[in-house]
């Protein structure tokens, strides 16, 4: 009798994960079919729609351009925590908290210049993202408390925090007591590029470029690997542990508030509990399918944008919008599974205890 | 042999990429017997005793049990033919209770708690391992959780236990009281395997051991009664006269590191490097000898800075570093040659070129930006200079083999130029050519004028290349010897923590 073993691989097949990747899109496509046919719809039909509201022309791509935002800023905020091993799971909290902190500028900058009223709404909403990260950077660096757990916690106290300052303070007086901000003025909105892309498109792939830069070719990426990698080495190299653990955590809640800013001044009109609309923890998916890498991260928030996008513009023809979040998670589920065998290769073996002493290895 | 051994291991042989851990290994353990597999690091105890519990499969030689053959290709095929083992790492979860661990996994249909905890404790008692089934893990002392784990080998039925190192964890109580429960299921007809270091446990608990050296049985089933503890750390060094022709000595000049009174802790708290005197000058090697967990390696990470000393100084060219960082100290002329090759002195994951700049990428900048060109130049010339075998520089340095990684480190140590070298154990697990081609570095280093310590297990080795050896015993330098005349079975002694002449240290 003989059993399928996984053997590591000497190294991982090349290009091995974006293959993976397809692997996971199709099987997503495929369990998605069964799931829409089981609900009495059209699979291709279904499919045909979500294509060409998302990617079909230049108004659908500018509406996944936007959505790729938030998610791509994201997505980095994990990813950048990722590289030297540390998991913020926070992003969607952090989210909130860049999406206040821009409000707040917003507020009382209301009469200031479209550019610098801009400038310092986002300044402020990195700033939000930054302060929220800061308890779990300090806890994690200082006296090593997980930061998954804390940064996890934290988007609960974020979201309260927005509760009670739409309930409370920040409400709109001539909202008939709606919890309601005002709404933003007019030079608070990101100027559009096309269609209904707005400059958030720019943002993002500016930060996401100057990151992935920073990560590969500076020294400061360098003590970054090293310190993710092996934190021994980096300590015998003289590299502080603390300091990174503290700059990189700090980073990555600043990347994620600039989402929260972005979105705020990008595609909402006021300050509202959905603005981080679960953002931030799609961004841990698309940062684990782009591997932590800053181009994969692009690459991916662009495509979960178009899913989400066309997810929505099924709903029309009856579809639940929920599909896109099945379509999602299979993508993930098939890619995670695919990529299991990008590090490892199947192997059959003999089974069993073999007293006689004939057992025979496959390969 | 008229008496079928419960355990036999017959020429064994297992090779690794660069090195040969079995060379031909046997072992012969009698039912109800407490055997203890002896051996210096990289001897190949580890290796065997992961043949015979199903993690490797040798690539020559045969496991018997009770006369029959066995082939085992999972650990799950040795536990199921009665081979238990207790590895140094706990494999325990933290927040299961005592009952719930030793029984996961082995549980023939769901029980109910009590019964459970009930035939936990009954097993516990009948092997005098004193327990509580009921205690969540996560609040056990060590020697508490090293007893589940010996609960779950039992409970499985183990007919053969292995210990890897069990007393390591322990306190000098904790290990005594885990003498009598070996004792205990000896006498029971089960056969207990004791790897140590510690050769007065060896001859407190065990009947017999068994000697490796180099991958070899050197001392198959010696009755313990009928030898002593410097026998044994004879055998485990080797007795054979001096290996190499030495190097012709230099004189030395001044000195270049200094250390006095230097106390240190050990992970776990406990003091392991005691009131430690020495100075190393240029163009010496100063050897360090001693059985494994005697505090070199502690003293080591000291002098490197990855260790606080809780007393004392460190004098490095005339400059007191006790308190520096390590890399203060690399910049002050310490090179520093650590145990662990992967993990502390290289980062597995990262490329050949990112591993050989690890000290020196503040050089290769412009701005804020590295300068790839100039690094993979400073890469090429130390992996010519030293004759590191690789592939493309862009691969991850874990796969070069253990010479070569070797090789890559030392260069890229030795090639800053420095004052000092420490260097922790730096030809272990090495080919025999990798072993030379380590310590001729070494030498040439010492002879341009650098001081050198060198800490080794390996007491062919410090014969060979100290210019003095000092002998390290229970954290305390015990005494010193001169490498050209001395008596291998005397330095044995002092290892096993008998001064050569007058009283305790």
């Amino acid at each position: 009798m003989r059993r399928p073993v996984l053997v590591r691989r000497d190294r991982p097949v090349r290009g091995g994960q974006p293959l993976a990747f397809a692997v996971g899109l199709v099987v997503a496509l495929l369990v998605g079919a069964v799931l829409l046919m089981a609900a009495g719809h059209e699979p291709m039909r279904v499919y045909q729609r979500m294509f060409e509201k998302s990617l079909g022309d230049s108004n659908a791509w500018s509406l996944t351009l936007n959505r790729a935002v938030p998610l791509g800023l994201a997505g980095l905020a994990v990813a950048v925590a990722g590289s030297m091993g540390l998991w913020n799971i926070g992003a969607e909290g952090q989210i909130l908290a860049g999406a206040m902190g821009a409000a707040w500028v917003a507020r009382i900058g209301g009469t200031w210049p479209g550019p610098m009223l801009l400038t310092g709404m986002l300044v402020g909403a990195i700033v939000g993202g930054a302060l929220l990260a800061l308890v779990p950077a300090v806890a994690r660096a200082r006296i090593g408390v997980n930061e998954i757990i804390t940064t996890l916690m934290l988007n609960e106290i974020a979201l309260r925090l927005l509760q009670w300052l739409i309930h409370g303070p920040w409400k709109d007086p001539a909202s008939f007591n709606f919890p309601l901000t005002p709404m933003l003025p007019d030079q608070a909105h990101l100027p559009m590029l096309f269609g209904r892309a707005h400059y958030g498109v720019l943002i993002a792939g500016a930060v996401i470029l100057v990151f992935g830069v920073a990560a590969s070719r500076t020294a400061w990426g360098y003590e970054l690997r090293i310190a993710g990698s092996s934190a021994d080495t980096a300590r015998y190299a003289g590299i502080s542990l603390k300091r990174k653990i503290l700059t990189v955590l700090l980073l990555s809640g600043g990347v994620a508030g600039l989402a929260g800013g972005v979105e705020l001044s990008g595609t909402a009109d006021r300050l509202t509990e959905g603005i981080s609309n679960g953002f931030g923890y799609a961004g841990i998916i698309v940062a684990a399918l782009a591997l932590l890498r800053p181009s994969g991260v692009a690459v991916v928030a662009l495509l979960f944008g178009a899913v989400q996008v066309g997810g929505q513009s099924i709903q029309i023809i009856g579809v639940p919008a929920s599909v896109s979040t099945i379509l999602q998670a299979f993508i993930l589920f098939g890619a995670i599974g695919a990529g299991v065998f990008v590090r490892y290769s199947v192997r059959l073996i003999q089974m069993g205890v073999d007293a006689s002493g004939e057992g025979e290895e496959a390969t | 042999m008229t008496r079928t051994a419960a355990v036999e291991l017959v020429d064994i042989w297992k090779r690794f990429p660069g090195v040969v851990a079995n060379a031909g290994a046997h072992l012969r353990i009698d039912r109800g017997t407490v055997h203890a597999v002896l051996g210096e690091n990289g001897a190949g105890k580890s290796t065997l005793m992961n043949v015979l519990s199903g993690v490797y499969r040798p690539d020559e030689g045969e496991v018997r049990l009770d006369g029959v053959l066995h082939r085992f290709h999972t650990p799950a095929d040795a536990l199921a033919a009665g081979i238990g083992m207790v590895h140094q790492e706990f494999r325990l979860v933290p927040s299961f209770t005592v009952a719930e661990n030793v029984v996961l996994g082995a549980a023939e249909r769901i029980l109910r708690r009590q019964e459970v905890e009930a035939r936990v404790d009954e097993l516990a008692r009948r092997f005098g391992l004193a327990t509580e089934p009921d205690r969540p893990v996560w609040q056990l002392s060590m020697g508490e959780r090293q007893r589940v784990e010996i609960l779950k080998a039992l409970w499985r039925d183990a007919r053969i236990l292995i210990l890897d190192e069990p007393t390591a964890v322990l306190t000098p109580n904790e290990a005594n009281e885990l003498g009598g429960v070996l004792r205990h299921m000896a006498d029971d007809g089960r056969s207990v395997i004791f790897i140590s270091h510690k050769l007065h446990e060896v001859t407190g608990f065990c009947d017999v051991a068994t000697v490796l050296r180099g991958g070899e049985t050197v001392a198959a089933s010696l009755p313990v009664a009928e030898t002593d503890a410097a026998t044994l750390a004879g055998l485990m060094v080797g007795s054979t006269s001096l290996a190499g022709e030495r190097p012709p000595a230099r004189a030395p000049g001044e000195v270049r590191l200094a250390v006095s009174g230097l106390c240190a802790q050990g992970d776990r708290g406990l003091p392991a490097v005691r009131d430690i005197n020495l100075e190393v000058r240029s163009g010496e090697i100063v050897g360090i000898a001693g059985v494994a967990g005697n505090g070199q390696r502690e003293l080591a990470q000291v002098l490197a800075g990855l260790r606080s000393a809780t007393d004392g100084t460190v004098d490095l060219g005339g400059k007191d570093v006790t308190t520096d960082p390590p890399r203060r100290r690399f910049g002050s002329g310490l090179c520093y040659i650590p145990e662990d090759r992967l993990g502390v002195g290289l980062a597995p994951r990262l490329s050949v070129v990112e591993n050989a700049v690890l000290h020196s990428y503040a050089q290769h900048r412009r701005g804020p930006f590295l300068l790839e060109a100039s690094m993979t130049a400073h890469c090429q010339d130390l992996v010519d200079r030293f004759g590191v075998r690789t592939g493309p520089l862009g691969d991850p340095v874990a796969g070069l083999s253990g010479g070569n990684l070797q090789r890559l480190l030392v260069g890229r140590e030795l090639g800053s130029g420095p004052g000092v070298v420490v260097a922790a154990q730096p030809t272990r697990g090495l080919d025999v050519q990798g072993v030379k081609a380590i310590q001729d570095l070494l030498v040439a280093e010492r002879d341009t004028g650098t001081a050198v310590l060198l800490i080794s297990e390996d007491l062919d080795e410090l014969l060979t290349l100290s210019d003095r050896l000092l002998v390290m015993h229970q954290g305390r330098i015990l005494a010193e010897f001169d490498p050209r005349n001395s008596e291998r079975s005397v330095i044995g002694e002092a290892m096993a923590g008998h001064l050569p002449e007058e009283g305790a240290a």
